[in-house]
């Protein structure tokens, strides 16, 4: 046996024990008293839930809101099962907490808590994504009539686009701490534009062609494609807007990926 | 690489504190004389955005400490390459007076445990531990300072003294070492230990920090939870610590229950106040 089997060996009975139902089979590998031994495991078992629970509410806060303390702590448990960090950054922990909890039998009766994580997801991925240099408009005006039809546009990295069938952006904008719970919608889809700008996140609701041409952009569409998706519908505003708020940051014509 | 930001380098004689989100902005207008700012590595993860934003401002004023929780320096998994790249961008972005990772494991089979666990101090355990800090110290082109870990548990496959393994981990390797005398102290408590053996087996000459950090007295022994105080032992044998290595620059960690500012200052003039007495000492016993 070489030395990282031996440890690897340990090591996963160190963690079966400390994450398992069951750890006094590895009183045999303690040193000292190994009934206190096995009380001090509890110790880790304890922390090691805390952070993870800790990181899962530092970024799902109005999903733990919603559901209230027990109930996110026991899903937090849960998820934390099926899918342990697989990484040391726990900041990036919780990527498929949405999915969890859109399977998640005791969220049932709450069909709309998947997106509100989902919504969630966005904003924490936004704040962390990648700076970009604001869109060269001088390049951009230069491209000549003919070849602006064929226009890709490259949106910042912060930008996030989440549709939903429920009013996720109303849910969610009445579960910030200054508002009582009470969202202004309780039916209805939102389309929630997420990006960054002045280092703060921000979200807007979409008219329902103004998401279509969003995602059309995210997709590397032509503008052209793009506006034949929105059909007759002017995009222009839309397309100023994006600008007017640094969520355009380079471009490309003809085939070209933009990059 | 051209650098960035001025050369900062932490002062021996004055304390530092953790750099917290909480105060960033208290922290931006008091602009307070600190020794040095620390920093969690994996905080600054991001690819972008507001935390890396303020960490910059801060890097501007202060030397900056990137203590590293996440590296599992001690798993049989192979090291985390992605994680090792992104800490070496930080340190590339940020240009760190210190880097510092923990003597510990923290992922096994892929899953990741968030905690700091416990290694057996054995030879074969050494060897493994030394050849992974080489290979990080390579990777980032530095030196880095191994910090000892509270270890609730001890294993039966332990033969070295935790002091002895610390110490051959930095002969071995050119790293340093970060004391924790708070685990020290822990670990001397929960285990029946001399926790002033454990620092006597270190060589001065390469502890490069300190850490100090409060803790909570359980039925099951102490535990180590950085969200308290400082316990008054824990000064004591910091005293000691420094009486045999001479000031280092030293940081009270405070990670959970982060209180005001104004109370993060206060514990690190306290440590000034000690760093700053047991320099007059050594200075009178020089001149006498």
């Amino acid at each position: 046996m070489t030395v990282t089997e031996g440890l690897a060996r340990l090591q996963a009975q160190f963690a079966a024990a400390v994450l398992g139902e069951d750890g006094a089979g590895f009183a045999r590998h303690l040193a000292g008293d190994a009934g206190a031994g096995l009380r001090r495991l509890a110790i880790y078992r304890n922390a090691i839930l805390a952070n993870r629970r800790r990181a899962l509410r530092a970024a799902f806060p109005v999903v733990a809101r919603l559901v209230g303390d027990g109930f996110f702590d026991e899903a937090a448990l849960r998820y934390g099962e099926a899918c342990p960090p697989g990484g040391a950054d726990l900041n990036r922990y919780g990527a498929t907490f949405a999915a969890f909890l859109a399977a998640y039998p005791h969220a049932a009766a709450m069909p709309w808590l998947a997106d509100v994580a989902r919504l969630e997801w966005a904003w924490h991925e936004s704040l962390a994504a990648a700076d970009a240099p604001g869109m060269d408009f001088a390049a951009l005006s230069r491209v000549p009539e003919g070849e602006q039809p064929g226009l890709r546009l490259l949106l910042h990295p912060s930008v996030r686009l989440v549709r939903s069938a429920w009013p996720v952006l109303s849910i969610w904008e009445a579960n910030q701490p200054d508002r009582d719970g009470t969202p202004d919608r309780e039916d209805g889809a939102d389309d929630v534009l997420v990006w960054r700008e002045a280092q703060r996140v921000l979200l807007a609701r979409l008219a329902p062609p103004e998401a279509a041409f969003v995602d059309a952009v995210a997709r590397g569409l032509a503008l052209e494609e793009a506006a034949g998706i929105t059909d007759a519908w002017d995009f222009t505003p839309m397309l100023q807007r994006l600008a007017l708020h640094g969520m355009l940051c380079g471009f490309s014509t003809g085939d070209r990926v933009p990059a | 690489m051209t650098a960035r930001f001025p050369p900062r380098a932490p002062d021996p004689r004055k304390a530092g504190i953790g750099l917290r989100t909480a105060h960033f902005e208290a922290l931006a207008r008091s602009r307070p004389a600190l020794s040095f700012l620390e920093v969690h590595s994996e905080n600054y993860f991001a690819d972008g955005g507001p935390s890396l934003a303020w960490l910059e401002r801060f890097r501007a004023d202060h030397a900056v400490s990137l203590h590293g929780v996440g590296l599992s320096l001690g798993s049989a998994d192979p090291i985390d390459r992605e994680h090792l790249a992104r800490l070496a961008r930080l340190a590339g972005r940020i240009e760190p007076a210190l880097v510092s990772e923990h003597l510990c494991w923290s992922s096994i089979g892929g899953e990741h445990l968030s905690e700091l666990l416990p290694l057996p101090y054995s030879e074969e355990v050494l060897a493994h531990v030394c050849d992974r800090v080489a290979s990080v110290q390579e990777r980032l082109g530095r030196k880095i300072l191994v910090e000892n870990v509270c270890a609730y548990v001890r294993y039966a496959s332990s033969t070295i003294p935790e002091g002895e393994f610390v110490a051959e981990v930095a002969r071995r390797t050119g790293c340093g070492v970060l004391l924790d005398v708070n685990n020290a102290w822990i670990n001397s408590v929960n285990h029946g230990t001399d926790a002033m053996r454990f620092i006597d087996a270190l060589d001065p000459s390469t502890v490069g920090e300190i850490h100090l950090a409060g803790g909570e007295v359980t039925a099951d022994g102490l535990v180590d939870t950085h969200g308290a105080p400082v316990f008054p032992e824990v000064w004591a044998l910091f005293e000691k610590a420094i009486a045999r290595l001479g000031a280092v620059p030293t940081l009270v960690e405070w990670d959970v229950d982060i209180p005001e500012l104004a109370v993060l200052l206060a514990e690190a003039a306290k440590a000034d106040a000690i760093l700053a007495s047991s320099i007059e000492r050594a200075s009178r016993k020089a001149a006498a």
